[in-house]
This record gives structure tokens, sequence and C-alpha cells, in this order.
């Protein structure tokens, strides 16, 4: 073979395996609930992911022009369901990371199998504290879980500032449900508040699919309460808001962002207005980029009278993915560690819809959400406005 | 005025829970079956109704609509689900089928009409009366005026007409009632008719005041069995007076003990009843001949 032929047969291989790889689309897992209680927070995060997908991809995708798809699985919020995903997308799909996860206890059970693997687990909505510190050194040389959404212990403080500070409301009664996450919440407003020198005049719980709260709205109203502090979902949040109609008694509800379900805002109507809750996205088009985002997204999901049932699941997914695509970029490949290094020192800033992340991760920190990038919603007509 | 508070609610409460553990009643009366899907019957009713109302059809017109499909669907449970077990005398296939009947409805319901928890409009005003003192919501009267109407309207049928003589004949003896010429077998059907036509009605009674969705059975239901065998299997009135001890136990609980107990006196009194006089507070005693 002469030397011409050599260079020949040289280059046509590179090129082809320069054309396989760049054929090679990366897999991203979604994993959340579709189907559901939780579903309207689980398909809005999905929309979110997808749309951010798309984008992506119409503009060459990654790493030379690697295309990125989504491997979506629905974990009904069921934590066994969720281990089975991981598993799956983890051996048989052989994922180069995952973003979604709604439900705290789903998120703990399932992201074990993505830490074991070295592969990165991207939480863009559960908000359960102690999700991001379930694997930290010396255990764990490690971290590959990342979170995007705003815990609950960033939650309490915010919301008794809200009734305590900024309304001036010194009796207040806490209102939660009988689950982990409203009985967790219930202690984290608990230490909150202790921290300001207030005591709640009552401490309430109910039942999930509880069709009656006069018995606690009673008692938070005989307690002399100013305002009723919640943690609980939709449903039985709309039932509080129903039930204090009943009574007569309108004091105003703040609580967990949950107070911006789609679920609570429909089925209490007229009865859940103004309520408050900290947010981390509004669907307002304040700056170009969310604008962009939020007529993207009804141009493409057309949801029901225009409003997304849970814009800051949507925003959160859609920042996860493009925080993923600039980790492959910076680590110049889909490999685990290596994505997670560049995920703790990302070098450009991300402007993204709910904030622009600047250096969001760093080895020790996977929180990329801090007390000063979350804000307050208030429901009003129909739809969740910034508060203040 | 707070306890007469807690009692408007515990008697609207008690109301819903009555009316559903009616259709635990009727059934149990003529054939010795339960209805283990009554709790999925009820919220068949509802979601039928909620389709109806959305499709522009009056909330008053839509009532009774939403009673012949629970006919229908109670007389596909009869026929499906108990016969069999009532012919081939098995004492337990009736409770598996009729379970296994109310899940797959239940799983029907969530593809049809979604998982998540769904407004019903209301028909009645949504502002408060006040009354004595305290005030109730019109559809709470409405829950329990209409389910006091619908437990003396069956009744009656159940005293005055032919019809219902046969089914009194049926609950009183069945062997009997079958060589005086009573098809015995019609008459378990329709009171499993009547029975989720019960059940269908109520659900459509109480959706505006609970959330209408899938799972809305499963809790209302639970807890209405509980009111059925405090009351008496046997006997209407005991599920009335059932349904609200339990509902009136619940919100007064809440409010003076706490609302982390307030379902634990209606279980002890289930158990109190079921030691004591384990027929129930108003059923007969029934002899059993071996």
């Amino acid at each position: 073979m002469d030397f011409r032929l050599k260079l020949f047969a040289g280059t046509l291989a590179l090129a082809l395996s320069a054309a396989g790889h760049a054929a090679d689309p990366i897999k991203i897992g979604v994993s959340g609930p579709y189907t559901g209680g939780s579903s309207s927070m689980g398909v809005s995060m999905r929309d979110g992911v997808r749309l951010a997908i798309e984008e992506i991809n119409k503009n060459g995708g990654v790493l030379g022009g690697r295309q990125l798809v989504a491997i979506e699985r629905d974990d009904e919020a069921k934590n066994e369901r969720g281990v089975q995903i991981a598993q799956e997308l983890i051996n048989k799909e052989q994922v180069a990371a995952t973003v979604g996860f709604i439900n705290t206890g789903v998120a703990l059970a399932a992201q074990r199998f993505y830490e074991d693997a070295k592969i990165p687990v991207f939480n863009n909505v559960a908000t359960g504290s102690v999700i991001t510190h379930q694997f930290e050194p010396p255990e764990y040389p490690d971290n590959y879980v990342f979170r995007n959404a705003a815990n609950d212990s960033l939650q309490a403080p915010m919301i008794v500032e809200e009734a305590v500070v900024r309304r001036g409301f010194k009796k207040v009664a806490i209102l939660a449900d009988s689950t982990n996450y409203g009985q967790l919440g219930r202690e984290d407003l608990e230490k909150a508040l202790a921290a300001k020198g207030v005591k709640p005049v009552a401490v309430e719980k109910f039942n999930i699919k509880d069709v009656d709260m006069t018995a606690q709205l009673l008692k938070s109203k005989e307690a002399g309460a100013e305002a009723v502090l919640t943690y609980g979902i939709g449903p039985e949040l709309a039932q509080i808001a129903n039930g204090m109609a009943k009574l007569g008694w309108k004091v105003p509800i703040v609580g967990s962002w949950t107070l911006s379900m789609a679920n609570y805002i429909d089925n209490s109507g007229a009865n859940g207005e103004g309520a408050v809750m900290p947010q981390t996205f509004i669907q307002d088009g304040n700056t170009p980029r969310r604008k962009a985002f939020i007529d993207a997204y009804l141009a493409k999901f057309k949801p029901k009278n225009d409003r997304i049932d849970s814009p800051v699941s949507a925003a959160q997914a859609y920042d996860s993915i493009y925080l993923l695509a600039a980790a492959f970029e910076q680590a110049g490949g889909t490999d685990g560690p290596k994505v997670r290094e560049a995920l703790e020192s990302l070098q450009k800033p991300y402007e993204g819809v709910v904030m622009t992340y600047d250096k969001p991760f760093t080895h020790d920190n996977h929180d990329a959400i801090a007390a000063k990038d979350v804000v307050m919603g208030e429901v009003k007509g129909g739809r969740v406005v910034l508060a203040h | 005025m707070i306890l007469l508070q807690l009692i408007y609610s515990g008697i609207a409460l008690g109301m819903i829970y009555a009316v559903i553990a009616f259709g635990y009643q009727l059934t149990f009366a003529t054939s010795g079956t339960l209805n283990f899907g009554q709790g999925e019957a009820l919220m068949l009713g509802a979601l039928v109704g909620l389709t109806l109302v959305g499709l522009g059809v009056n909330y008053w017109v839509m009532i009774p609509i939403v009673c012949v499909f629970g006919f229908v669907q109670g007389a596909v449970v009869e026929r499906v689900a108990v016969r069999p077990a009532i012919r081939t005398r098995s004492e337990f296939g009736w409770i598996m089928a009729t379970i296994a009947l109310g899940i797959i409805f239940r799983n029907v319901a969530e593809n049809v009409w979604g998982r998540d928890d769904l407004r019903f409009p209301s028909p009645l005003p949504e502002s408060p009366i006040r009354l004595l003192g305290a005030n109730v919501l019109p559809m709470e009267l409405l829950v329990v005026f209409g389910a006091l109407a619908m437990m003396l309207l069956v009744e009656l049928f159940n005293r005055k007409s032919i019809h219902g003589k046969a089914f009194v004949a049926t609950a009183a003896d069945r062997d009997a009632a079958g060589l005086m010429g009573v098809n015995t077998g019609l008459v378990i059907t329709c009171s499993y008719a009547l029975s989720s036509l019960t059940a269908a009605f109520a659900g459509v009674l109480v959706a505006p005041l609970t959330l209408t969705g899938a799972t809305m059975g499963a809790v209302l239901g639970l807890k209405a069995f509980a009111v059925a065998i405090i009351g008496g299997l046997s006997s209407g009135l005991g599920v009335v007076v059932g349904g609200l001890i339990l509902g009136i136990a619940e919100t007064t609980t809440g409010f003076y003990l706490s609302t982390g107990y307030k379902d634990v006196p209606g279980l002890v009194l289930l158990l109190l009843v079921l030691t004591v006089k384990p027929a129930g507070l108003f059923g007969k005693t029934a002899i059993k001949k071996v």
C-alpha cells in the first residue's frame, strides 16, 4: 500500500469514526409522576425537559453535534417504581444522567443507584432538605446528587418571615397533613417560628382525602389565630380554604410552595384567593429570557387557559437540562465522574429562566438555589403572581 | 356556638356516610351479601355527573340520568360478581369479586377521567347561611335532606308496592319467598341495582362538598362500612343514627381532643358494638340454626 492510499484509508477511518461519534445521541433519563396526585408537577417538569432538549437539538446539540434524547419513565410517585426505573435507566438504557423526581421519598429511594453507578442525578422539583445530603464525605467521597429546587429548610423561614415579620402576625396556627412531607414541614415551621420568638397558637393535623376541616379551623379560630400557615398538598389545602369560607372566618393563608398547585387554585376558586407561598419561578415574563420560555411553552404544549400547571416545575426542569448540557460541554464527554466535576465547577455562567446560575455548585454544596433566589407568589385571579 | 357548629358539620359528614351505608344495608337485607365496591359506585356516579354537567346538562336534570347509570352499574356488579358466588353457595367468593370489580372500576375511572381531583360546580350558592348562630352551607342542607328523602322513598317503595313486598319477603326468607313464586334472583339483582343507584345519587350529592376524583370513594366507602356495622346491617334507621354518631364523633373529637385522633372514637365505638351487640345498635340478632 503506498503512502497516499494509507493516508486516504486513515482519513476515511477517522471521518467514519467521527461521523459515528457525532450521530451517537446522549440519553438522559427523566423520572417523575405523570399520573396521580402530583402529576401536575410531574407533567410540567417533563414538558420543561422536552422544551429544553428540543431547543438544544435544534441549535446543533452538544459536544459537536450529538443530540440529546429523553428517556421518560412514569414513577407514579411510588418509591418502588422509582427504584425499578433507576435500575432500568442505568443498566439497560445506560443514560448519561437522569433528571426529575417530584417526590422526596422516590428521590431518596432511587438515587442510591446513581450514586453507586457514578452517574449524576439532577433533582429539579423535589424539596426534601435531606435529598442532597444523602451521600456525603467521609462515607461517600463524591456526591452525584444535584438539585435546582428550593429545599424545605429554605421555605419554612420564608413563610415565617412573610407572616410574622412582613405582615406582623404574632398569633399563627399551623395546619399540616399527616404525611412525611407535612410533618417534616411542620417541624421546620415550628423551628423557624421559635427563632422569631413566636409560639403557634394551634398546631393541627389532617389526613390526605379528608373532606371536613371544621375541627381544625375552629380550633385555630378559637385560639385567636391571625394567619394560617400550611404544609400539605393541593386538594386538602383547597378544603382548608373552602372550610374557612364556610365558617365565615377569613384570615391570610401562607404556606409551602404547593399552594401554587393547579388543583389548589381550581378546587378552592374564589376562596383560595390571596394565599401566599415561596416560588422560584412565576409565570410572568419579566425578563426577555423568561418571556421567551413562557411563550415557547404555551405554543408547544397549549395548557388550559394558557396557565402552566406548575410553572416552578417546568422552569426548574428546563434549566436543569441546560445546566447538564453545559456540564457535558465542559467535561468534553458524558463520563459520569467528569460530568460531576464539571457541574461542581461550571465555568460559564448560564442565564436560566429561574435565575442566572453563576457557579451554582461546589464540591460540598449541591443545592443551586439559595434563599435570595426565591420570591413570594400570591394567588390572584386564578393564577400565581408576584406578591410584592 | 362552637359545639353547634361542630354538630352541624358532624351531621353533614354523618349523612354522607349514612347514605352510602344505606346501600350496604339494601343488598345485605335481600341476599346476605355486600357490595364492597360501594365507594366506587359513588365515585362513578359523581364522575359521570361531572361529565354531564361539563356537557352543559343542568344539575337537576343530570341527577335522574346518573341514577339510571347507577342502577345499570349495580345490576352488572350483581350479575358478574355476586350471582356466581350465590349459585355455588360460596361463602366468600362475592367478597373478593366485589372488591376486584371495585378496583377495576377505579382503574377505568383513572384512565377515563385522570387521577387528579376535580372541582364539581355547586348548584347552590356557596356562601354560608346562618342558622341558630352557626354557619351551614346550602349544599350541606341539600345533602342532609336529599339523603333522608331518598331513604324514605326506598322504604316507602318496600312497604307499599308489590315489588317492594317481594323485596321484604326475600329479605325475610329467601327460600320461602321463592316457593311463593317470588323471582328471588331478580329481586337480588334489583337490590344491587338500587344500592348502586343510591350510591351514585350520593356521589353527585356530596361531590360539590368533597372533591371529585377516582380515589374519592375509597375512604368514604370504608367509613360507611363502619357506620353500617355500628347501626346494624339490617336496619335503615340504624345507618342514619350510626352515620350521625360517627360524623359528630369525628368533628367533636377533632376539636376537643386532637385532630390527630379524630378517627379513633368512631373506631373504638365500632369495636365496642362488635363485642357487646354484634348485630349493630338497631340490628336484629340473627339466630343461626345448625
